[in-house]
């Protein structure tokens, strides 16, 4: 969570304090950096929001699981490369980690949608849905509003879509996603007022 | 425009993510909404004189409701830990002695009255000095410090053998002479 924080920077008795905010990942981050094999707290902690992000881009479990795969092992070779930048303004739970990790994850999914050759817009098929009878997350997601809903957000374009996700699946602030897409927080409120206007006129169509 | 400098499209999306924020925090004012937006019993006020649109509002809760986060396999999520895991310890720099696996090329000076004689046998040669040491782990550097300590007791053993006891009684009647014809009094 990302907390203020009150300090002196100076002796001087009169100094003003200091506001610094912390991301809520902070303590995870420093102890990964001093000893790599702490990055595991990380790697659980958004082990399923990764997956998931690239399980709705990328529509297979398969290709899903090898983005997720490549952005932890990307996370984990570049994490000196990472520069805690939470503000005020990015708000209670914000993890400036998590954006980096999730645009590690972005573009992951983007060049292995480039390699694949993918159909940007391609919604998630019913037949990946009901591939596996035995599948739980398959069968909470069988009923027929789901699905309704499901290809309603795979009909969407690009980052209209990805915002979606971001903001209702990975449960991210309007400020995170901006991070993420490297947009400001306006487009990213606009993107997904309108993602909402275009599934609710899809939902409405088809009911 | 507005005054706020923004115009109808932009605070329609500020209204909407004021929604999202509430109804993502699972505000109970809007849980009395109804499943397309309408007002329930204790929800009048906060949806026909709302700006944000009854579609949208509809679509919000079916998107908030409907859209499910996966995990993936228990099998998938260890591996990966493994393997994260394996990377961590390429990564890691040499710490402490005993935290981690490395291969150490450790020094060996002779000690003082080193005895070539009572040197551990060498069978192929390879002990010699300076040799690598594959320290694996707390449990081989214990594993090392017994085998130090078994050495060490090895060398000091009391020998019960006439031959020995015969070889140290010369060696030490010799060093007692030379003592003694060093101070000059035999």
């Amino acid at each position: 969570m990302a907390r203020p924080v009150f300090g002196r920077t100076g002796a001087a008795k009169d100094a003003v304090p200091r506001i610094a905010h912390l991301d809520r990942d902070r303590p995870l981050v420093d102890a990964a950096r001093r000893d790599p094999a702490r990055f595991d707290a990380l790697y659980r902690r958004y082990l399923a929001q990764v997956y998931s992000y690239a399980y709705y881009e990328l529509g297979d479990h398969h290709a899903a699981e090898d983005a997720t795969e490549r952005t932890f092992l990307s996370a984990l070779a570049n994490l000196h490369r990472f520069e805690e930048r939470a503000r005020p303004a990015d708000g209670e739970g914000a993890s400036t980690f998590r954006v980096w990790l999730f645009r590690i994850a972005r573009n992951v999914v983007l060049n292995e949608r480039r390699t694949t050759r993918r159909h940007p817009s391609e919604p998630i098929g019913e037949t990946t849905i009901i591939a596996d009878p035995l599948d739980v997350e398959s069968r909470a997601v069988k009923n027929e509003e789901a699905l309704a809903a499901w290809h309603a957000v795979g009909r969407l374009p690009g980052d209209r879509r990805r915002a979606v996700v971001l903001r209702f699946v990975d449960e991210m602030s309007t400020a995170e996603i901006a991070g993420v897409l490297g947009r400001s927080e306006a487009a990213v409120r606009v993107l997904i007022h309108r993602a909402l206007r275009s599934v609710a006129k899809d939902l409405g169509s088809r009911s | 425009m507005t005054v706020l400098g923004r115009d109808g499209g932009e605070i329609e999306a500020l209204v909407t993510d004021r929604y999202l924020d509430a109804l993502l925090a699972g505000t109970p004012e809007l849980t009395q909404l109804g499943p397309h937006g309408e007002a329930g019993s204790g929800g009048a006020g906060t949806d026909s004189r709302s700006p944000l649109d009854l579609a949208v509002r509809a679509a919000s809760r079916r998107l908030a409701g409907d859209l499910p986060r996966f995990h993936p396999s228990f099998r998938f999520e260890e591996r990966l830990a493994v393997r994260l895991a394996e990377a961590a310890a390429a990564m890691r720099l040499p710490l402490a002695a005993g935290s981690e696996s490395e291969v150490a090329r450790i020094p060996v000076t002779p000690p003082s009255g080193f005895d070539p004689l009572a040197a551990f046998p060498d069978e192929d040669g390879s002990d010699a000095l300076g040799r690598p040491f594959i320290v694996r782990g707390a449990v081989a550097a214990s594993a090392l410090s017994l085998a130090g300590a078994a050495w060490y007791a090895w060398r000091h053993r009391p020998s019960g053998s006439p031959m020995a006891r015969a070889a140290r009684a010369a060696h030490g009647s010799r060093s007692g002479r030379r003592q003694l014809s060093g101070t000059g009094r035999v």
